[in-house]
C-alpha cells in the first residue's frame, strides 16, 4: 500500500494567518509534505509535484488551481480537492473545512481524503504486476480466452501466453479461478464485474 | 536423509516423520506396536514387508523413488493402497478441512466478500477433487484390475475385448497437475493475499492441515504415475503382442 508519505498537501489561501493556522494543526497528523501557496496559479511553480496530492483552497483559488492541475501540470497521480470555507454562512457542497472546525475535526476530514487514495479501487493497488499484465488479468477474469485477449490488445497469442506465464510467477497463483481471487482482492477487478459462481 | 528398513522400530521412524501416521494406517497398523520391527508387524499382520518400506520410504524422503523396484509390486496391491488413500481423503481429511475452514473464516463475518471468495474457491477444489476420486474408482481402477485378470486367464479375453473395444489407459490419464495448482493457489492466496485481520490461530491450523493434505497428496500422484501408470502400459502391450 502506498503509505501517506508520499501523499503532498497544498494549501491555498491569500491570509497567512489561515496559512500558518491550517500548517500547525496538520503537520503533526499528515506524513506527506505540507506546501502553502498565497494564490493558485502558483502551483505552476511546482512542476515536481507527482504522486498523489491534496489541494485545500478558498473556493475563488481553488478554481484557478483546479484549472492549471487538470490542464497543465503533467499529474501523475491522482488529485483531490478541498475547499477551505471562511465565510461562517454560507455551506459548500464539496469537501470542505471550515473555518470553525476544530482541530481535530479538520485532521479527520483531511485524513480522511489522504486514506482514501490508496483504498480508491482500480487505481491503486499494491500488486507488482506491470500495467500491461494487468490488462491480460482483467481480461483473463472475465473470461476471455488467449486468442481473445491477443486480439483485444493488438498483440499476439504467443505474447500473451508469456504474459500470463509470468503473472503466475510473480504473484504464485497458476490457475484461472485463483488468479480471479487475486484480482478481486487487489482491486483490480470488481467483483460485481465478474460472475464468481463460473469464474471462481 | 536416512531411509528406513526391514529392521527399523516402527516406533522410532514415527518418532522421525510423524507425518507417516497416517500412512501405516492405511497400510493395515494402528499404533500399540511396542518395540517391534517393520517386519515382526508385516508378519504379524500380513502385510508385503517390501511394499510397506518402500512405501514409507518414498512418502518419507522425497527424492527416493525406486521406478524399477516399485514396478514390481502387484497392480492390485497398488490399487488397494491407493484406494485406501482415497478414503483417507473423503472420511477424515476434507471433512476436517471442512472443519477447520469454517473456523477460520466464520471468525471474522464482516469480511464477507473475502470469506465467499475463499469458500467458493475452496468448495469448487472440493467438487473436483471428489470427482477426480469417483472417476478412478468407478471407471480407471476396474479397467485396470480387469486388464490384470485378463492377462492371466487369456479365456476372459474375448469379454474384455467386447467390454473395452479400444483398449487404453490414456483414454483415462487425468491431469493431476491441475488440482495440485489449486491447492498451491489456495495456500498463496492465504498466505500471501488475503487481509490479515483474520484470527491467526485458526488461520494456521486451516494451513497447516491444507500442507498435510498436499504432501499426501503429492505421493499419491506420485505412485498413480509414475507406478500405476507405467504397469498399465506395460500390461497393455502384453495384452497387444498376444492379439
Amino acid at each position: 500500500m502506498n503509505s501517506n508519505l508520499n501523499k503532498s498537501i497544498v494549501l491555498i489561501s491569500p491570509l497567512d494567518v489561515v496559512l500558518t493556522g491550517l500548517f500547525e494543526i496538520l503537520k503533526g497528523s499528515v506524513a506527506g509534505e505540507i506546501i502553502q501557496l498565497r494564490r493558485g496559479d502558483e502551483i505552476i511553480d511546482y512542476p515536481e509535484l507527482t504522486g498523489n496530492f491534496l489541494v485545500i483552497a478558498v473556493p475563488e483559488e481553488l478554481e484557478k488551481s483546479t484549472t492549471l492541475i487538470r490542464h497543465i501540470l503533467p499529474v501523475t497521480g491522482s488529485v483531490q480537492f478541498m475547499a477551505l470555507n471562511l465565510d461562517l454562512n454560507s455551506a459548500l457542497s464539496t469537501p470542505s473545512i471550515s473555518i470553525n472546525d476544530s482541530a481535530a475535526l479538520i485532521c479527520y476530514k483531511v485524513n480522511e481524503i489522504l486514506n482514501s487514495f490508496s483504498t480508491n479501487p482500480g487505481k491503486e493497488t499494491d500488486t507488482e504486476l506491470t500495467r500491461r499484465e494487468i490488462e491480460v488479468l482483467q481480461l483473463l477474469t472475465k473470461g476471455y480466452s488467449n486468442k481473445e485477449i491477443a486480439d483485444q490488445l493488438f498483440v499476439s497469442t504467443h505474447t500473451v501466453i508469456s504474459h500470463r506465464k509470468n503473472i503466475s510467477e510473480k504473484t504464485g497463483i497458476k490457475s484461472a479461478s485463483g488468479l480471479t481471487m487475486y484480482a478481486i482482492l487487489k482491486n483490480i477487478i470488481d467483483v460485481t464485474d465478474i460472475n464468481p459462481d463460473e469464474l471462481i | 536423509m536416512e531411509l528406513f528398513n526391514e529392521n527399523s522400530k516402527l516406533a522410532s521412524v514415527i518418532h522421525k516423520d510423524h507425518s507417516l501416521l497416517p500412512v501405516i494406517n492405511r497400510l493395515g497398523v494402528k499404533l500399540g506396536f511396542g518395540d517391534k520391527t517393520i517386519r515382526n508387524i508385516c508378519e504379524e499382520r500380513e502385510i508385503d514387508l517390501n511394499f510397506f518400506v518402500e512405501i514409507i520410504n518414498v512418502f518419507h524422503y522425497e527424492a527416493y523413488f525406486p521406478e524399477k523396484r516399485l514396478l514390481d509390486f502387484s497392480v492390485s496391491m497398488v490399487i488397494e493402497y491407493l484406494v485406501k488413500t482415497h478414503r483417507y481423503y473423503i472420511d477424515y481429511l476434507i471433512p476436517e478441512n471442512d472443519r477447520l475452514i469454517e473456523l477460520f473464516l466464520s471468525a471474522n463475518p464482516e469480511q464477507s466478500t473475502e470469506n465467499d471468495l475463499v469458500r467458493k474457491f475452496y468448495t469448487k477444489f472440493k467438487e473436483e477433487f471428489v470427482i477426480h476420486i469417483d472417476f478412478e474408482e468407478s471407471v480407471m481402477f476396474p479397467y485396470v484390475l480387469e486388464l490384470n485378470q485378463v492377462i492371466e486367464n487369456p479365456l476372459s479375453r474375448p469379454n474384455f475385448r467386447q467390454k473395452y473395444p479400444d483398449f487404453s489407459i490414456s483414454g483415462f490419464e487425468k491431469e493431476h497437475s491441475a488440482m495440485d495448482d489449486k491447492m498451491d493457489d489456495l495456500k498463496n492466496i492465504i498466505i500471501k493475499y488475503l487481509p490479515p485481520n483474520y484470527d491467526q490461530n485458526r488461520g494456521n491450523a486451516f494451513l497447516s492441515n491444507l500442507f498435510m493434505f498436499e504432501k499426501d497428496l503429492k505421493n499419491h500422484s506420485r505412485i498413480e504415475d509414475h507406478i500405476l501408470l507405467p504397469k498399465v502400459k506395460q500390461l497393455e502391450m502384453i495384452l497387444q503382442s498376444h492379439e
